[in-house]
């Protein structure tokens, strides 16, 4: 066996230096949220790297609801759930349709609608908060569960129907026309052939859409009120409003309230990077 | 199946025309090839035909239909795409299938008329298989199939060859010529190949810039090219030309560059002195006594033939040869054109002068 | 040759451009109105009514002569100069140390989109208890390790925009690492291996073959964080909650600061006040965007 020489060794030792330290950046406030949940609650603050006692107990509470702030937990990651799959489905309808009319049907007002989803994509989403809590409240639309998936929908859209414009130029245009020659009507040629083949990149907007919803904090405390239709990010933020609020607990549940994201991530990790980061940033 | 009828058919695109007016008829059963250089309107012509371009003016007939305001659907036709265009996410079965389901065909005449095709084909075993999955000439033969299946009046295929590597290319082209002669379906064959053109057609349709140049079986495009152009553009390699004047007075000939002097059979009416343009094909010269000095430049052999480029008058000309020769660069022969093979065109329009 | 789809429309229709809609104009038409609606009624009409709102003059006059507005400004600005700044040239490091093909190194950056894919509200709560100057971990590991008390973290005006940065970067460096990833990978690798024939250093080759071919793409990245740096709601908010004393606020969230205090017009006129400098902006990444 030959032994790896100096450089070799030197390169990884300098490759080593950076990594080590991006692990524990990254690492670092997963690992306190981590950390905070396995602990009881006076150790949880004793400063240490690992609690003498790791405990599941927090667990325990908050999926059993036993604490004030989480009486209603599971209702709340239900509506969480359920406005993220709602703005995933209406973002996935909204923005494909737009692509398919922009890219494949060349509808002639087509790039204006781009140039305008494109603007939208770049107001901040902040900016638009204050207009938009005003909005929704004269359309009557304020605590309602459909003011947030309208609004996430609104926000989610424009990016969508960039990154499935992008990618629907890229099919051939042969084959729409052949399917023209076979007497396929627009609609046919929408759900029999641009549908299936655009389904990577269907996965990735979808994905996109649905994360956006489900870690949304601003627009959600802004429009919803009520404990019983608030999203579960709410629902945490409500801790904050005492000084002695039982922070283990708050952890513990965003420990729970973050591992479907980084799931859905990882599990769709190959489209998500393409799509997403293709479409980004064009060069 | 049904005849074509292209009656001064223009197209323009916004303020720029592409195609000024052109005539073909195409009979029932008929193997037409639209063939010219790249952007001369021949895919146009043809996508006007399959309903996918509009017609700006003039009119296309499919049978005794007038077709310019029909969807391409309603056209009774089939096209092949140069790239195939198969469905990626459907098997070769559903691909040939589509446009029946798209009719709202019954299940059972779907396959029926799936299995036909791919009997025609010898697609049977990949019915289940995706394109993917599939060599180069099997997709295209999936396209045709696809065409087939539906049983239209006229076939068009639109360079289905170009993806293709050379030798299969040329198996392609016989298997596109027997399912022709099987089928007898109209058909209306577009490529920039000439030797596509000339073994496949039963007449050809030379197009350039916009405009139809000559129509003809393919033997009469070799034999009488109407103009400088067409040919040109008819045989590999291409026809020599060389500049000069008409001698019609005392003993016919042809005065070339620098006063080398070609033989010609017969003269145009009238043409003592004329500018023309004298035209012959590379495989009608022979090396004789009597025939015009050349320098030897390039020799190309080829096995079955040989390549000369050799120079006559100063000017480069090609010449093939069945039989071998010894030539080297720098030789000088003889090389004498065929009178009764001899081309002349008009120096400034390029109409054929000679019959 | 066009390229476009060429759609069946019939002859006669072209000779009187106008005269009806394909089937396929029509569909076209049909297909995007749901996303004109979701324009119309929810950008367009907040849009306006938010103009509508900051329309008075007093309201500018009430803005400029508050203190926090103006602090808020400035520290707007210090996130995107000094915080954008730092992450993309962060980023830039990082995609170049994440190309290298090593086992690890691809485990590695699996862990490192970590915080880009999971919600804020937790990970940026629990930077702030670790950050609690009494009982967080940061300051308990400082006195043992030293013996002496860390800093009060998130009472000092500027130690807490710091973290409030740091923050930012946490949670969107993964993202502009990846995109700078991407652009590296797309670079062609016989332009190092000629690079490298011609006896180029590491440091060359960043100069003359991996900078000139980023180059454009950090330059629209660092605009485009610029832009989604303005909207960065929850870096500040959830961390420091505007504290100590109103003192760490950012456009974003004074924007919810006032709606608190219901001066919804300073709000609008506090975001009509950044508009100046976020539209070119906006228009230099439409420009790029929309080919």
């Amino acid at each position: 066996m030959r032994l790896p020489s100096l450089r070799a060794v030197g390169t990884e030792a300098k490759l080593l230096l950076i990594g080590i330290p991006v692990l524990i950046w990254t690492m670092l406030p997963l690992y306190h949220m981590f950390l905070f949940s396995i602990s009881p609650k006076d150790s949880a603050f004793s400063g240490k790297l690992w609690p003498d006692h790791p405990t599941l107990h927090n667990f325990e509470v908050v999926l059993k609801q036993q604490h004030y702030y989480l009486s209603h937990f599971w209702l709340q990651l239900w509506n969480s759930l359920l406005i993220a799959v709602a703005t995933g489905v209406f973002t996935l309808l909204i923005a494909t349709f737009a692509a398919f009319a922009i890219s494949r049907l060349r509808v002639k007002c087509g790039r204006l609608v781009m140039n305008l989803a494109l603007f939208t994509y770049f107001i901040p989403a902040a900016f638009l908060a204050v207009p938009m809590y005003r909005t929704m409240g004269s359309y009557g639309l304020l605590n309602s569960q459909w003011a947030l998936t309208l609004a996430m929908v609104t926000i989610a859209t424009p990016y969508s129907i960039w990154v499935l414009k992008q990618s629907s130029d890229q099919l051939p245009v042969e084959l729409d026309e052949a399917a023209i020659m076979d007497g396929a009507s627009p609609m046919q040629l929408f759900w029999l052939v641009y549908i299936p083949l655009m389904a990577p990149a269907l996965v990735a907007v979808g994905t996109y859409a649905l994360l956006l919803a489900w870690n949304e904090y601003l627009y959600a405390f802004l429009l919803l009120s009520k404990d019983t239709s608030v999203t579960l990010p709410v629902g945490l933020g409500n801790f904050l409003a005492a000084d002695d609020s039982p922070w283990e607990l708050l952890m513990t549940t965003g420990l729970i309230y973050a591992l479907p994201p980084a799931a859905i991530y990882y599990t769709f990790k190959r489209y998500m990077v393409s799509g997403l980061t293709a479409g980004a940033v064009k060069s | 199946m049904a005849s074509v009828a292209i009656r001064d058919v223009r197209k323009s695109f916004g303020a720029t025309a592409v195609i000024h007016g052109v005539d073909v008829a195409i009979r029932d059963g008929e193997f037409v090839v639209l063939v010219g250089p790249s952007g001369c309107g021949k895919s146009t012509l043809l996508r006007m035909i399959a309903g996918l371009e509009n017609i700006t003016s003039g009119e296309i007939s499919i049978g005794n239909r007038v077709v310019n305001n029909l969807p391409p659907k309603e056209r009774d036709i089939a096209m092949v795409f140069q790239n195939y265009a198969l469905y990626p996410h459907m098997t070769v079965g559903a691909n040939m299938g589509f446009s029946l389901k798209l009719r709202g065909a019954p299940k059972e005449e779907i396959d029926s008329g799936v299995q036909r095709a791919a009997d025609i084909l010898g697609l049977g075993p990949y019915l289940d298989r995706f394109p993917r999955q599939l060599s180069g000439g099997q997709r295209q033969r999936v396209a045709m199939g696809r065409a087939i299946v539906r049983d239209p009046q006229v076939f068009l295929f639109d360079e289905p060859l170009s993806n293709l590597d050379a030798k299969l290319r040329v198996a392609m082209r016989t298997e596109i010529k027997e399912l022709h002669q099987r089928l007898k379906t109209t058909t209306v064959y577009v490529t920039h190949d000439q030797i596509e053109a000339m073994t496949m057609a039963d007449k050809i349709v030379v197009m350039h810039d916009g405009i139809v140049e000559q129509i003809g079986t393919p033997l009469d495009l070799y034999d009488k090219p109407a103009n400088q152009f067409v040919a040109g553009f008819i045989g590999s390699p291409s026809m020599n030309f060389l500049k000069g004047k008409v001698k019609a007075n005392g003993s016919i000939g042809f005065e070339g560059p620098n006063g080398v002097k070609l033989p010609l059979k017969a003269a145009p009416a009238n043409s003592d002195g004329r500018p023309a343009v004298y035209g012959i094909r590379p495989e009608h010269f022979t090396i004789a006594d009597d025939g015009a000095e050349a320098e030897i430049v390039v020799v190309e052999p080829t096995g079955s033939e040989t390549q000369v480029f050799a120079r006559i008058g100063g000017e480069e000309i090609v010449a093939v040869f069945r039989e071998r020769h010894q030539f080297k660069p720098g030789d000088k022969v003889r090389l004498k054109p065929d009178p009764t093979l001899v081309h002349l065109f008009d120096e400034a329009t390029g109409k054929r002068l000679n019959d | 040759m066009s390229s476009t789809l060429a759609l069946p429309e019939s002859g006669a229709a072209v000779q009187a451009r106008s005269a009806r809609l394909t089937p396929w104009q029509a569909w076209g038409l049909i297909l995007i109105v749901p996303y004109m609606l979701i324009f119309l009624l929810f950008v367009v009409y907040p849009v306006g009514y938010g103009f509508w709102i900051a329309r008075h003059p007093h309201s500018y006059v009430q803005l400029v002569e508050d203190p926090i507005f103006v602090r808020s400004a400035i520290n707007t600005l210090m996130f995107l100069v000094v915080g954008i700044n730092i992450k993309m040239m962060i980023a830039l490091m990082l995609s170049g140390f994440f190309v290298q093909a090593r086992g690890w190194i691809k485990w590695l950056s699996v862990i490192f989109i970590l915080p880009w894919a999971v919600p804020s509200i937790p990970t940026i709560l629990s930077v702030r208890f670790m950050l609690n100057p009494e009982w967080g971990l940061v300051n308990s590991l400082i006195f043992r390790l030293t013996g002496e008390d860390g800093p009060n973290w998130l009472n000092d005006p500027t130690i807490a925009l710091s973290m409030a940065i740091a923050v930012h970067i946490w949670k969107s460096l993964p993202f502009w690492t990846l995109i700078l990833i991407a652009g590296r990978l797309a670079i062609p690798a016989d332009l190092y291996e000629s690079a490298s024939v011609d006896g180029a250093t590491n440091m060359q080759k960043f100069r003359y073959v991996t900078w000139p071919s980023l180059r454009t793409l950090y330059l629209t990245s660092t605009i485009l964080s610029m832009i989604w740096t303005l909207g960065d709601f929850n870096s500040v908010y959830l961390l420091t909650g505007g504290g100590p004393a109103d003192m760490t606020h950012v456009l974003a969230t004074l924007g919810i600061r006032y709606l608190r205090l219901d001066q919804v017009d300073m709000s609008m006129a506090a975001i009509v006040c950044a508009l100046p400098f976020v539209l070119p902006l906006v228009y230099f990444m439409m420009k790029r965007l929309a080919k």
